[in-house]
């Protein structure tokens, strides 16, 4: 269960950082 | 008297109209990205509840469901890969650099899902395997492909840009899609002695696991697209930005006479 858990967190908390990055840079060059 | 101020960032090599960026095509999939948000927000949480809801399979046990992302992981791979080519095929063709920016996202994107690849694979491997690697040929052409397409970001990150190196990574970028059908196709060349599962067919599934499987490659597809748009926007706007900053010293020079 616990293998289970780590490769779907480390999924979502990775694509999230990654989205979250990228929208960050968005707005602040949509500036 | 001394040269003009060179822009630190290579983009400002580019001849582009900083007035056209975005281009139209880019501003198009900007608005296709508005529109993908809430539907991946719905489609995320009817994934989640349908792996969830899953049923147990009898000899992995409850690490199976890893099959629900890991795979749909790959064929994000592979897509942000076939972006890469494409989009470097189609400046070749045409010498747009919206189509070089494409290029450039759907390999960052692609490398991202890569890595990931290459993390919940392992996960699996140790629950399963009892180890967490084994160079396996599916595995070893995997971290090849990986680093050919790391080493296409760090071209594109380290060289002084302008269109030698777009024209440069296009190429790359074509050739290195070789690796693709190879790293799909590698279980079958070496006659199943690989250790990985073979390739998903019609009927391998479990009772119960072809729902969850096709919500997984749903919903990583389009959380794939997603990311491919924004990431292409974002390069949009860094090229601008470039532009932007190279005409301030351009008339920061003039201004001031040409020399020092």
């Amino acid at each position: 269960m616990n293998y289970l858990i780590a490769a779907y967190a480390v999924t979502i908390v990775a694509l999230v950082v990654y989205g979250v990055s990228l929208f960050r840079e968005r707005n602040s060059l949509s500036k | 008297m001394t040269e003009a101020p060179t822009p630190s960032d290579s983009n400002a090599n580019r001849t582009t109209e900083t007035m056209s960026l975005p281009s139209a095509l880019e501003q198009g999939a900007a608005r296709l990205r508005g529109w993908l948000g809430i539907p991946i927000a719905v489609l995320l949480v009817v994934y989640a509840y349908i792996v969830v809801q899953a049923p147990i399979d009898n000899v992995q046990g409850v690490i199976q469901k890893i099959l629900y992302v890991h795979p749909p992981l790959a064929y994000g791979t592979y897509l942000g890969f076939i972006v890469t080519a494409v989009g470097g095929a189609l400046y070749l063709w045409t010498e747009r650099e919206d189509f070089d920016r494409m290029a450039i996202a759907g390999c960052e994107v692609g490398v991202i899902f890569c890595t990931l690849m290459l993390i919940t694979g392992p996960i699996w491997a140790k629950g399963t395997w009892g180890k967490w690697w084994s160079w396996d040929p599916r595995l070893t052409v995997t971290v090849l492909l990986w680093f050919i397409y790391l080493a296409y970001m760090l071209l594109r990150s380290f060289s002084e840009g302008g269109t030698r190196t777009a024209r440069f990574a296009a190429i790359y970028g074509i050739v290195g899609l070789v690796l693709i059908p190879l790293n799909y196709y590698i279980i079958e060349i070496f006659n199943n002695r690989s250790i990985h599962p073979d390739n998903l067919s019609s009927g391998s599934l479990g009772d119960g696991m072809g729902l969850p499987f096709l919500m997984g490659n749903l919903a990583l597809f389009f959380v794939f697209a997603y990311l491919v748009l924004l990431r292409w926007e974002v390069e949009s706007l860094r090229t601008r930005a470039a532009l932007e900053e190279a005409e301030q010293f351009s008339a920061q020079y003039s201004g001031s006479g040409g020399t020092s």
